[in-house]
């Protein structure tokens, strides 16, 4: 009997962490990324100046923990609108915390991060009792948690936040800025989470194939319910570091990271149905939004038109990166 | 031997089930035993799905009650099925496609390092013995995305299999594959059969109950009609009848004219992005011209070319004898006229929640609209009316959902689509792919009647029997090449040899 014609076996290896790390989407971004750094450092002399790869470092920063804060609720094909709103919660709360009940810094960051995940909880489960798409559940909660955040403090911002905090937000050695330290961290937690743990695993499981993960025994509620509660973790850190470095607890933090959280992980190559993230893509994605926000304010762009361009560069961008991946050896596009 | 046959695995007994308006079951029984396969056949709305859904605890009983291996048992989901030793190979593809082979296989179950963490180690070193039973060639550290259709039917099989599962039920597992690959499947069964596993083969092919199975039970309208019955001394037309009730009528085809003008198709070493290399044949109108292959041979991807979803890139198309490069769809479809039936119909060719109206005017929208794109819904109507109705699609009106027809009468909305584009040259790709028998002969009939009105078809088929009787010819497909061209001679046995030879 013979056995059917089959490609022979793969030489790669797709099970170390390391090399999903490395290998897994990303594609021309790195590219892009040189190249508008490039050309960046021509233009302007301040551009590669220590201070500024700071300020660009720090953003980058930020825009990793809204990135990964989206990207996680994206691999079980899902979508939060409610980051940033979580994250101005978030704000508030451990601001109001140090300032008004003199609570420890460590003490105001846990009650901080257990809020997010809390509210990540909330967006989860309200999603898995009713039943009702996580796109509208979460359009819902972001007003709520807006709405919480701004009754509670008649929108007036925390200023008097310990010096120690702000230092997280605001030291740096060298170019090195202190709270990449965090975000650092989570790279290196997310990657073991997703590609090596079990609960990782079986959340992308949930993104890849539902029903095949419901018959085989992966509690799919639970999963989107850690999913949701990871985003919300996720978006307290990015909160308290953006308050950290502005040095003041502002209710309207995370008014402007809806655009961040979508465009950094689609940019980076994570599928919009779920399934399949990429890590390196994220962060690389995380570096070409910082560097365009950079740009702008170095070629003194018109603050108005500001937005706009953020807006067309990461069309441009989106649409390279698209181009580098359909280059050599990518798949054929038409029709599938 | 004669003692492990006698060894019930699964008893449902007397089970019935009944749906607002319906009952779907009516006190239907079957006995499956370790070491043996057995068919469970039926034509659509036979009852076969609810009886399936019922063993993997999908549905329970109304009355009725099932015992493994002689203890009553009672399922309350599919998890509880599978816990109890019941192995499902479902009709579609229920993989991850990001996860590698061995993680597929072991998703129930997978080995566990430090508490929470994931052994990839011990995930490839279990698989891998799975793999082996299925003598699949393949590495467990494979994404699953990257395999072929046959690997990942082989793939589900492990993964039922790795649950250590004493029954196991395969849902129409040949559908999307191909004979060459349908025979591995097979020998692999029989190896499963013969280590003591019960196998419960579901299908609507009869030359594999023929062929595989050892016992069959037949539903018709929710009953039992056979339970068990041995295959051996049974008849292929024995089956037939017990599954539509009455012997099968299969009328001859009638005689039909050739055109002898010139080729309304025609291929000069056609080359194009989507694979096909050097592709070089003539259709005629009122031709039938069969394209066999094995999936993953470039037939689709050729049909592709033809309708301008692949880029042409080399030798030269002809229509009518004239020189043409259908530059989209749009282009084939209005100036060429080439319309195409998906192999997915469900997919590709229709919008399921959809009216029919709607389906099958998508194509004449542009040809019908006034001034500033203004439809007129009378003039869509009575095109779309003229061609349904052409076509006796079964419908209570135009406004039904597509998603409520049968599976044939979807196919039928899919034709009426490109009928009522005014197509001359109709691709059909696979096109009684999941549908029964009855419906299965319609559809032939129609295909037949569409090139004996002067239609040319080029009929893509890997279903042999379906090849040997509408084609008038035969092309061979193989690795992106038409490899042998062979007039048909209607003989089963030496055509399927012959083309079997070229494949080889």
């Amino acid at each position: 009997m013979t056995g059917i014609s089959l490609p022979k076996p793969a030489s790669k290896d797709n099970t170390s962490a390391l090399w999903r790390f490395i290998s897994t989407g990303g594609g021309g971004l790195l590219i892009i990324v040189l190249l508008f750094t490039a050309i960046m450092a021509i233009v302007s002399k301040q551009f590669l100046s220590t201070f500024n790869i700071f300020i660009v470092l720090r953003e980058v920063s930020t825009a990793v923990l809204i990135g990964f804060s989206q990207m996680i609720v994206l691999a079980i094909g899902q979508m939060n609108l409610s980051v940033g709103a979580i994250g101005g919660l978030v704000v508030v709360m451990s601001g109001g915390l140090m300032e008004v009940y003199h609570w420890p810094i460590w003490a105001a960051v846990a009650a901080g991060l257990s809020i997010g995940i809390l509210a990540g909880m909330l967006n989860g489960l309200i999603i898995t009792r009713t039943g009702l798409n996580a796109f509208i559940v979460t359009l819902a909660t972001a007003s709520i948690y807006l709405g919480l955040n701004l009754g509670l403090t008649s929108a007036q911002p925390f200023y008097k936040i310990p010096a120690a905090y702000k230092a997280i937000g605001q030291a740096r050695w060298l170019f090195v800025p202190r709270m990449s330290v965090v975000t650092v961290m989570v790279i290196i937690l997310m990657a073991i989470f997703l590609y090596r743990m079990i609960a990782g695993r079986h959340l992308l499981a949930v993104g890849g194939n539902a029903i095949a993960a419901e018959t085989s025994g992966i509690p799919v509620k639970r999963m989107v319910i850690l999913s949701h509660s990871i985003s919300g973790f996720l978006a307290a850190a990015a909160g308290m570091l953006w308050s950290a470095q502005l040095g003041s607890a502002q209710p309207m933090i995370g008014q402007t990271w809806i655009l961040t959280s979508f465009a950094v992980p689609i940019i980076g190559g994570v599928a919009l149905a779920g399934g399949s993230v990429s890590l390196r893509g994220t962060v690389l994605a995380a570096f070409l939004i910082a560097i365009i926000n950079n740009a702008l304010v170095h070629l003194q762009v018109d603050p108005y038109y500001v937005q706009f361009l953020v807006g067309m560069l990461i069309l441009a961008a989106v649409g390279l990166n698209r181009l580098a991946q359909r280059q050599p050896g990518g798949k054929k596009g038409g029709v599938a | 031997m004669t003692e492990q046959l006698d060894h019930v695995a699964l008893e449902v007994s007397g089970v019935s089930k009944a749906f607002p308006g319906v009952l779907a079951l009516d006190n239907v029984s079957m006995t499956l035993r370790t070491g043996e396969i057995h068919a469970l056949v039926g034509e659509n709305g036979a009852g076969k799905s609810t009886l399936i859904k019922i063993i993997t605890g999908l549905y329970q009983p109304d009355p009725g009650e099932m015992k493994m291996f002689g203890k009553p048992v009672k399922f309350s989901s599919t998890r509880a099925a599978i816990q109890a030793g019941i192995g499902v190979v479902p009709q579609e593809r229920n993989l991850i496609p990001r996860f590698t082979v061995g993680e597929n296989i072991l998703l129930e179950k997978m080995p566990v390092q430090a508490g929470a963490f994931v052994d990839y180690r011990q995930i490839n070193k279990e698989a891998q013995k799975w793999l082996d039973v299925m003598r699949l060639a393949i590495s467990p550290g494979e994404m699953v995305a990257d395999l072929s259709a046959a690997q990942m039917q082989l793939v589900e099989t492990a993964k039922a299999l790795a649950l250590d599962s004493r029954v196991l039920l395969l849902d129409e597992p040949t559908a999307s594959i191909t004979t060459h690959e349908v025979t591995f499947l097979f020998s692999v069964l029989r190896d499963l059969r013969d280590q003591g596993v019960a196998i419960l083969f579901v299908t609507h092919k009869l030359e594999e109950v023929m062929e595989l199975c050892d016992c069959v039970t037949v539903l018709r309208d929710g009953r039992n009609v056979a339970s068990g019955e041995k295959i051996a001394g049974l008849t292929r037309d024995q089956l037939i009848t017990w599954m539509i009730g009455r012997p099968q009528e299969i009328t001859e085809l009638p005689p039909k004219q050739l055109s002898s003008e010139e080729p309304a198709l025609e291929l000069r070493n056609l080359s194009a992005e989507s694979g096909t290399r050097d592709a070089s044949f003539k259709l005629h109108r009122g031709e039938v011209l069969g394209l066999y292959g094995l999936v993953g041979a470039g037939r689709t991807e050729l049909a592709h070319a033809l309708i301008g979803a692949a880029r042409i890139t080399g030798g030269e198309l002809l229509v009518d004898g004239k020189p043409a490069r259908p530059k989209d769809v749009s282009t084939a479809m209005n100036k060429y006229k080439i319309g195409y039936v998906s192999e997915n119909r469900k997919t590709e060719g229709l919008i399921l929640s959809h009216s029919i109206l709607f389906n099958v005017s998508i194509t004449i929208w542009k040809r019908i609209a006034r001034l500033f794109g203004w439809v007129r819904s009378a003039e869509e109507r009575s095109v779309v009316l003229d061609n349904v109705s052409k076509l006796d699609v079964r419908t209570p009106s135009l406004e039904q959902r597509v998603m409520n027809l049968s599976g044939g009468n979807q196919q039928k909305v899919s034709i009426a689509k490109w009928l009522a584009a005014k197509a001359d040259i109709l691709i059909f790709d696979e096109p009684t792919i999941g549908i029964d028998i009855k419906t299965k002969y319609a559809l032939h009939d129609l295909i037949w009647d569409l090139a004996a009105q002067g239609k040319a078809v080029l009929l893509i088929s890997s279903d042999m029997p379906e090849m040997i009787r509408l084609a008038d010819r035969v092309l061979v497909m193989k690795a992106n090449r038409i490899i042998d061209e062979l007039p048909n001679s209607h003989d089963y046995d030496q055509m399927s040899q012959r083309i079997m030879q070229d494949l080889a």
